[in-house]
């Protein structure tokens, strides 16, 4: 029994093997953390891919993208040509895994700032280590309200959350009405997990508060294979704008059963997420013509650096960016951005220059209105796009003075 | 000679526990002593089940219900009231008391397999009501402290308070398994395990052991759920009642050795680091491999040793150093 004894304690120490790797000269090291297996892999590999072309960005002289900050030149010219490092963990979309390898991020990869972590369970776990040890942790794509404003102090985030989508549908609402669109309610329709609940939310505190009547509001589970009875209901209710916010089988599934149903409100749209999913356009775009869809995501046109940045993912992952990825990217260009004005791979130096960060829309690729933090880390002119689906592609179409694009109004369907 | 391998146990147990106390001395690394109080919530839970699924046979793949229950009270008394997460901690042993209760006393009444479904059935139900239920947080989850107002609300920087809270939970949750499995009562669910048609003609009360055998095993694992949830600070539907988390006491202490003491303790020392380091060598790469080096020794040792590494101990160790057939 003794000598089992020893055996446990070898094999205890056989897990350290793996944390130690000699760290390059003067690299930059960032950890990103993001799901790789598990329910999210799919999202969570497409972010990794993203930020990786945002370190190609960085990291190698790109002079087309001029507008980007640190495009041009290689490496971090504050920090005398550093390149970036990126150290890739999955957490597996557990929190409890999400805060061990951020632990280890910070203690034996001694990383000098963290981006993450696509499911808000896993970023509201994994910002608390951030915070305990005092690294920057730059937040891409987590919407969950909660994680801005517990009061700390390393914690930034690029992203527009879900109280934004309300306010920016709300508005949209109102520019629609001066343009002459009737809608005089509408209806919410949203998968009853985290992601869809918050939002639902959100959207109908944002309504109460325009004065805009909710007609229906429809949990439902996203798994489900048969919508018709949420689809009826609908109809019944006659609203003139249904938001979904699904996920991207039920958000077909909808489509496909509005149109055996026989029915098309004047306009539907998508919450981004199940909308924007690749293979949402192949499956639905004869029969959801004219459907609309949130985005801060606009490829643009051939030549514009957004094309070119598109063009780059698209040369490593074989899909076109998509807006949940976009927005990561974004982040890590961000947190580039702050490190090399910090001049500095020190974590308060670091912390400093991120509050400082004041980019302007053109520096960005995302349509943001620019990335200015307040005193809770949360970026208050992260914003968004609007976008409709015409033949097989989405286009711009509000903010109305951002496009030349003109919304059709109401929706074609399958007509 | 009896007495000569009783104090050989003794003495292991002694450095054992020797290994336990030194291991975060010895690791300083926030990292290591991360990975130690992860092994110590694992071998709690696993013990916890061991009780019931172990000992008495009872293979229950629903024990996430009853840690879900013991991670979310305590976040929810510190949400809506305030008070610190600790004082949520008997609360959830009640809760959790009754619970065994409503669930053992009709599916108890099934055998095998079915009482193992009827327990997951009841767990996945739990998950999917929490998950709707507004005060509970529904689906978006509960968070601690996430910034200490005090000592009591046991949000510590250091991971080495949680490793000694921890280490003393699983020697005390050891030491009553321990007493429970030397006493008559052990012996009743020995008895049940092995039979229980002959149990009850011998004049076992068959449903009375199963039910105390469950009521003990979810009490502990209660506690290891607010342990989980005071540690880490958050809890969702998905990471307190998740069948991830039945599952995966089930297999460490079916790997160590269900219904030995020592079993779930030695699942956990292995499967814990080999998780972590599998993540940490080859998660960065997404490829997966994690998970298929996970599942590949779990699905060797089903095949090869079912009864889990104590049984291969004492079927290969050499003979001065074997336990019994029923290790401690």
């Amino acid at each position: 029994m003794r000598k089992s004894s020893f055996v446990l304690a070898a094999l205890l120490g056989a897990s350290l093997v793996g944390a130690s790797v000699a760290q390059a000269a003067d690299a930059v090291k960032i950890g990103i953390l993001f799901p790789l297996t598990g329910n999210a892999a799919a999202a969570g590999q497409a972010a990794k891919a993203a930020v990786e072309v945002a370190t190609d960005i960085v990291n190698n002289d790109h002079p087309e993208l001029s507008d980007i900050p640190l495009a041009k030149g290689a490496g971090l010219p504050g920090l005398g040509g550093a390149k970036i490092e990126l150290v890739s963990v999955d957490h597996q979309g557990n929190p409890s895994v999400a805060q061990q390898q951020t632990l280890r991020l910070i203690t034996q990869e001694k990383v000098q700032a963290l981006v993450g972590a696509y499911q808000s369970s896993c970023a509201l776990t994994a910002t608390a280590v951030a915070e305990r040890y005092g690294i920057p942790f730059v937040v891409g794509d987590s919407v969950a309200g909660n994680i801005t404003g517990r009061g700390f102090k390393w914690t930034f985030r690029v992203t527009p959350l879900a109280a934004d989508f309300g306010d920016a549908y709300m508005s949209f609402i109102a520019d629609a009405r001066k343009a002459g669109k009737q809608i005089r309610s509408i209806a919410i329709i949203n998968e009853n997990t985290d992601y869809g609940t918050s939002v639902a939310e959100a959207i109908e505190g944002a309504a109460k508060k325009a004065n805009i009547p909710v007609a229906a509001r429809i949990p439902y589970s996203a798994s489900s294979t048969d919508v018709s009875a949420q689809v009826l209901q609908l109809k019944d209710k006659q609203p003139d704008l249904v938001i979904f916010i699904s996920y991207t089988a039920d958000a077909i599934l909808y489509m496909k059963t509005m149109k055996s149903l026989d029915y098309t409100p004047p306009m539907v749209l998508g919450d981004d997420s199940g909308f924007s999913d690749p293979s949402f356009i192949p499956a639905v775009k004869d029969i959801a013509q004219g459907a609309m869809n949130r985005s801060a995501w606009d490829i643009g046109k051939p030549g514009s650096t957004s094309y070119k940045i598109n063009e780059m993912y698209k040369a490593k992952t074989g899909h076109d960016l998509d807006d949940t990825s976009g927005r990561d990217l974004q982040a890590f260009l961000t947190l580039a951005e702050a490190i090399n004005r910090a001049g500095s791979t020190e974590p308060a130096k670091i912390q400093a220059a991120l509050k400082a960060t004041d980019l302007k829309p053109n520096q960005l690729m995302m349509g943001y209105r620019g990335v200015k933090f307040d005193g809770t880390g949360q970026n208050i002119l992260a914003s968004t796009y609007l976008i409709q689906l015409k033949g097989d592609s989405y286009e711009l179409v509000w903010p109305f003075d951002r496009t030349q694009n003109k919304l059709e109004w109401p929706m074609k369907g399958w007509r | 000679m009896k007495e000569a391998t009783t104090s050989k146990i003794a003495w292991g147990w002694l450095a054992l526990a020797a290994v336990f106390l030194v291991y975060p001395l010895v690791f300083q690394s926030a990292f290591f002593r991360d990975i130690g109080v992860l092994l110590l919530l694992a071998a709690i839970s696993a013990s916890a089940w061991n009780i019931v699924g172990g000992y008495a046979g009872q293979v229950s793949v629903g024990h996430g219900m009853f840690f879900g229950v013991g991670a979310y009270v305590p976040l929810m008394v510190f949400t809506h009231l305030g008070w610190p997460p600790l004082l949520g901690v008997p609360i959830a042993i009640v809760v959790v008391l009754v619970l065994s209760v409503i669930v053992g006393m009709p599916t108890f009444r099934l055998q095998g397999h079915y009482f193992s479904m009827a327990t997951l059935a009841v767990a996945e139900l739990i998950r999917l009501l929490v998950g709707t239920w507004d005060f509970a947080g529904a689906a978006i989850g509960l968070s601690g402290p996430a910034i200490p107002r005090g000592w009591w609300d046991l949000t510590f920087t250091s991971e080495l308070p949680y490793y000694y809270i921890f280490l003393g939970v699983l020697a005390t949750l050891l030491l009553v398994t321990w007493q429970v499995q030397r006493s008559r009562f052990g012996y009743y669910m020995r008895a049940v395990k092995a039979g229980e048609r002959a149990a009850k003609s011998l004049g076992v009360p068959v449903r009375r052991t199963k039910l105390f055998a469950l009521m003990l095993s979810a009490a502990f694992t209660s506690i290891a759920g607010s342990l989980y949830a005071i540690k880490t600070g958050f809890v969702d539907p998905e990471s307190g009642f998740g069948i991830l988390v039945s599952v995966q006491m089930l297999i460490i202490a079916a790997l160590g050795g269900a219904g030995t003491l020592i079993g779930p303790l030695i699942g956990a020392i292995i499967l814990i680091p080999l998780q972590t380091a599998t993540n940490t060598w080859f998660g960065g790469g997404g490829s997966g491999l994690t998970y298929i080096l996970y599942g590949g020794i779990i699905v060797l040792l089903a095949r090869f040793e079912p009864g889990g590494l104590v049984e291969l101990w004492n079927t290969y160790a050499p003979r001065r150093w074997r336990s019994g057939s029923h290790a401690p």
